[in-house]
């Protein structure tokens, strides 16, 4: 599953340690998803989705092999 | 989210000072009872040990870390996973390498030496998954 959380942070301008605050994860947390080593949990993809005022679809999209 | 779907309930992580200490009297102990001589019995004194070791490392195991979130939850139960396949492996060839090495198809390992390996084996499982998460 690809995801555009850093053109997301980018937009706010907003640090991947500051992101990982906003939602109560550690900042490697964060990075192992933005560079799709990690899928998140439901709740955590929604509690991003609310950071950047967006819905999980604009962050989180299926790739072939999902 | 019902009762089964919720997370691992940790200790806190003040605990983790509580295994230390632990950890340093299950040495301590039986080695000061052993050079003062208050305690003759060599088996005792391992027992004693080991007991304690083991204890305060799956006190250790069980303990949150400083960051705590669901990758390093998920992180956790792999390295549960991994020392539990690693556990039953090594129950189940010690016979064998006790074969190839000594020519006699038996088990030596005790409880202990497997509850302790299987302890090393998880902290060295999730400290090399959180390096590489």
């Amino acid at each position: 599953m690809k995801n555009t959380i850093k053109v997301q942070r980018a937009i706010l301008n907003i640090t991947q340690e500051e992101l990982a605050q906003k939602i109560g994860v550690s900042r490697q947390t964060i990075n192992s998803i933005e560079k799709n080593r990690y899928v998140p949990s439901t709740i955590l993809a929604l509690k991003i989705a609310r950071v950047f005022n967006t819905s999980i679809h604009e962050i989180f999209e299926l790739e072939e092999e999902d | 989210m019902n009762e089964n779907q919720k997370d691992l309930r940790l200790l806190p992580t003040y605990f983790k000072s509580i295994s230390i200490v632990l950890l340093v009297l299950s040495i301590v102990i039986p080695v000061g009872l052993s050079l003062l001589h208050w305690v003759d019995e060599k088996e005792v004194l391992k027992t004693i040990a080991l007991t304690g070791i083991i204890n305060a490392l799956f006190l250790l195991s069980i303990t949150k870390d400083k960051e705590e979130d669901e990758l390093t939850l998920k992180i956790r139960l792999k390295a549960y996973t991994f020392s539990f396949l690693w556990g039953v492996g090594y129950a189940t060839f010690t016979p064998f390498i006790n074969l190839i090495v000594d020519g006699e198809f038996v088990n030596t390992m005790n409880i202990y030496q497997l509850l302790m390996s299987m302890l090393f084996m998880y902290f060295m499982a999730k400290l090399f998954m959180k390096r590489n998460r």
